[in-house]
């Protein structure tokens, strides 16, 4: 145990000791009896007698103790675990490029001991302090990209606070490293850390590895998808995808739910399977479908129906709002696109919508993870030199003390046993003066 | 009100009389012999007939021997109005936790009370403490112990003088009767009381003392006054060696006082002898002549 603020420890000392000195100086008159004749008793100086032992030993150890549990809790105590040489902090990918939860749950379950800290990344972070064995049992598959950056940034914060239970600290980190899951900050984040990173990378979902595929599109002759597709070189006649520019078929349907496919019904005019109309149409910028952005005022003329099944949003609007969802048929999935195609403008010729249709298009639940990183990147995001010391590591702002509520009411305990035990013993003075000195009146 | 510790304190004074020291200057028909004389049948002298007499009182038979005119003087007997004047301050509570010396106050006033007023003669009583005077005028009818019982019925505090109440007690009886432990206003007391004495009335002086004031517990290290709680004074051996010897010293002054004032003196510590034997102690004093018809 360690406190924060012993500063308050030794004030509270001091204190406890002034309490034990004022009980050694103060004495107690006798109390005085009455006698109708004292005024026969000659005058004389009162002898004051100085008490060699403290009396009220339960009064002087109940101020002794409130003294120092309202020191102790000033102090701000915090237990510290077990000291060890190694302290760890593990990150874990739950994300939808990871290919087994499986390896995740082992590689993690491997590297973490009593006291370390677990940080679960898909999109958000979050951090396991207690109970990590169960969690990591608990590690299922998300199916929202992963995000290496918050991940980094909630474990350096976490592992400030393993710094006083180890003499080195290590982060470890289990993913499938995939370009998806790195941002432009991800690397200088990574510089804050002092030591190296110790990178488990695991096998990634072998679709989210393939190649963008190429994919089917009945439509009109003068589709602008089907143009779009056609110019683009991806239009094919045996695909594992399939754009519908209607509300789709039970075959389109059985297609789907009979492979690894993806159906995308996309109709031209008509709402979606699952969306209403919305009360009063919009034009909005832009929509993103996985990594892929498509920049160009689009009309907005349905919305999602909330009675409908839920479903995994693949394409939102810049607003935030869903712009197409895809939901599991058998073996595959069939994705419902609310997105007004642009008739006008070339921007149906530009790449951005090809892999804007690209990422609608991709296998299901996986809208694209990029591929692995590279060895320099990785080798800048695991770093050299040795693990980092603890004493190298800044104190966390703000350190969790459980003890305190608990010192602050033992506290407020022991006071009002003291007000009680003080009321309830004898009074310590009496309206007793020093001896007056004979008056005249005084007979004999 | 008549409680057991009264009706006890009446069944001890039974059959004790109190007669007065002196010829009585009442003229009310009553047990003490009076100044008066008058032409009753218990014969006293005779005394040449002086115009105004009656002659129904001439000794005609004196005057056939002696052919001078007597008229005969017999003895007369009057009631003796007593007072009773109980001192009630807060030295009388004393010690604190029995309150003996206001309860051998109160049983001794009680037990003279009923041995006066079984005489024939009126009595009274004046309680004087800290709240004031309850005064019980001198009468002999029956229910005149009730009310002294209930006049008694307080409890000892303040620090009031007593000589006011026996100057009141003084005007309205000519034997009074003072129970106190004279730490108040004695030499008040003594002054008021001389003329009393000297003009023919009985006047005793009822000293009332505890044992705890006679021999002090020496344990004690602190005393107060109750009267007075300024007044303390710590406790040694030496000062309580000064002390037995100064309040001894102060008892004897006082009884000589009294005495040489012409009334009779009783100290009285509670639970030192009967109440039966005080009480004969305070009606028949040894050292005071008693004057008989």
């Amino acid at each position: 145990m360690t406190f924060l603020a012993p500063a308050f420890l030794y004030i509270a000392a001091g204190v406890a000791l002034g309490a034990i000195g004022l009980h050694f100086i103060v004495t107690r008159q006798p109390l005085s009896s009455l006698l109708p004749t004292v005024r026969f008793m000659p005058p004389s100086a009162v002898r004051v007698t100085t008490v060699a032992a403290p009396e009220d030993l339960r009064l002087l150890a109940l101020r002794v103790l409130l003294a120092l549990l309202i020191g102790a809790a000033f102090a701000r105590p915090v237990v510290l675990p077990k000291h060890r040489p190694i302290a760890r902090v593990v990150i874990a990918d739950v994300s939808r490029a990871v290919g087994d939860i499986a390896t995740v749950r082992d590689s993690a379950r491997a590297l973490l001991a009593p006291g370390d800290i677990l940080v679960v990344f898909d999109s958000t972070a979050g951090v396991v302090r207690r109970g990590t064995a169960d969690s990591v049992r608990r590690l299922e598959r998300s199916g929202r990209d992963g995000r290496l950056s918050p991940a980094l940034i909630a474990a350096l914060r976490a592992a400030t606070e393993l710094r006083g239970s180890a003499d080195s600290l290590d982060v470890a980190l289990v993913s499938p490293l995939r370009t998806s899951e790195i941002d432009g900050a991800t690397l200088a984040i990574r510089t804050l850390w002092p030591g190296r990173l110790h990178l488990v990378r695991i096998a990634g979902r072998a679709d989210s590895l393939a190649p963008p595929p190429g994919f089917s599109v009945r439509a009109s002759s003068d589709d602008p998808v089907a143009l779009a597709a056609t110019i683009g070189g991806r239009q094919s006649s045996d695909t594992a995808a399939r754009i519908v520019r209607d509300r789709g078929t039970a075959a389109d349907s059985l297609w789907a739910a009979e492979g690894q496919r993806t159906l995308v019904r996309w109709p031209v005019n008509e709402a979606p399977t699952g969306w209403i109309a919305r009360s009063s149409p919009d034009t909005i910028g832009a929509v993103v479908a996985g990594e892929s952005p498509l920049v160009y005022p689009l009309e907005r003329r349905w919305r999602l129906d909330p009675a409908a099944p839920p479903a995994r949003v693949v394409a939102r609007w810049v607003d935030g709002e869903p712009a197409a969802v895809e939901r599991r048929i058998g073996q595959g999935c069939i994705r419902d696109v609310a997105v007004t195609a642009p008739t006008r403008g070339d921007v149906m010729l530009r790449p951005t919508f090809a892999r804007f249709l690209a990422a609608l298009v991709a296998p299901c639940q996986a809208a694209g993870g990029g591929p692995g990183l590279g060895v320099s990147e990785l080798a800048a995001l695991a770093g050299s030199g040795p693990l980092a010391a603890t004493r190298t590591i800044p104190a966390p702002d703000a350190v969790a003390t459980p003890l305190v509520p608990w010192l602050l009411a033992s506290a407020l305990v022991l006071a009002l046993l003291e007000l009680a035990v003080r009321r309830g013993s004898a009074p310590l003075w009496t309206d007793v003066a020093a001896a007056e000195p004979a008056t005249p009146a005084e007979a004999a | 009100m008549l409680t057991a510790s009264y009706a006890a304190v009446l069944d001890e004074v039974r059959g004790i009389s109190w007669p007065a020291l002196r010829r009585v200057p009442s003229a009310v028909a009553g047990p003490h012999a009076s100044v008066v004389r008058g032409t009753t049948a218990e014969f006293v002298e005779h005394r040449a007939y002086r115009q105004g007499d009656d002659p129904k009182k001439i000794d005609w038979k004196l005057v056939a021997r002696t052919d001078r005119v007597y008229i005969r003087l017999s003895q007369e007997h009057a009631i003796h109005p007593t007072m009773l004047v109980v001192d009630a301050s807060a030295s009388m509570a004393f010690p604190p936790e029995s309150h003996a010396k206001w309860d051998l106050a109160c049983r001794i006033v009680i037990g003279l009370a009923a041995v006066a007023r079984h005489g024939g003669d009126p009595v009274g009583l004046v309680v004087g403490n800290g709240s004031g005077r309850h005064v019980v005028v001198p009468r002999t009818r029956r229910t005149v112990l009730e009310e002294m019982m209930r006049a008694l019925a307080v409890t000892p505090a303040g620090n009031a003088p007593l000589a006011p109440a026996a100057a009141t007690a003084m005007r309205q009886s000519a034997r009074v009767v003072l129970v106190s432990d004279f730490l108040g206003d004695a030499d008040a007391l003594l002054v008021g009381g001389r003329p009393f004495v000297a003009a023919g009335g009985e006047l005793h002086a009822i000293h009332v003392v505890d044992r705890g004031e006679l021999e002090p517990d020496p344990t004690k290290l602190l005393l107060a006054d109750p009267e007075q709680p300024s007044v303390r004074r710590p406790m040694s051996p030496p000062a309580r060696a000064a002390y037995l010897q100064r309040f001894a010293t102060w008892r004897a002054t006082l009884a000589r006082q009294w005495r040489n004032a012409g009334a009779s003196y009783t100290m009285l510590v509670p639970g030192e002898e009967p109440l039966r034997r005080a009480v004969r102690r305070i009606t028949a004093p040894a050292r005071m002549p008693r004057v008989r018809g």
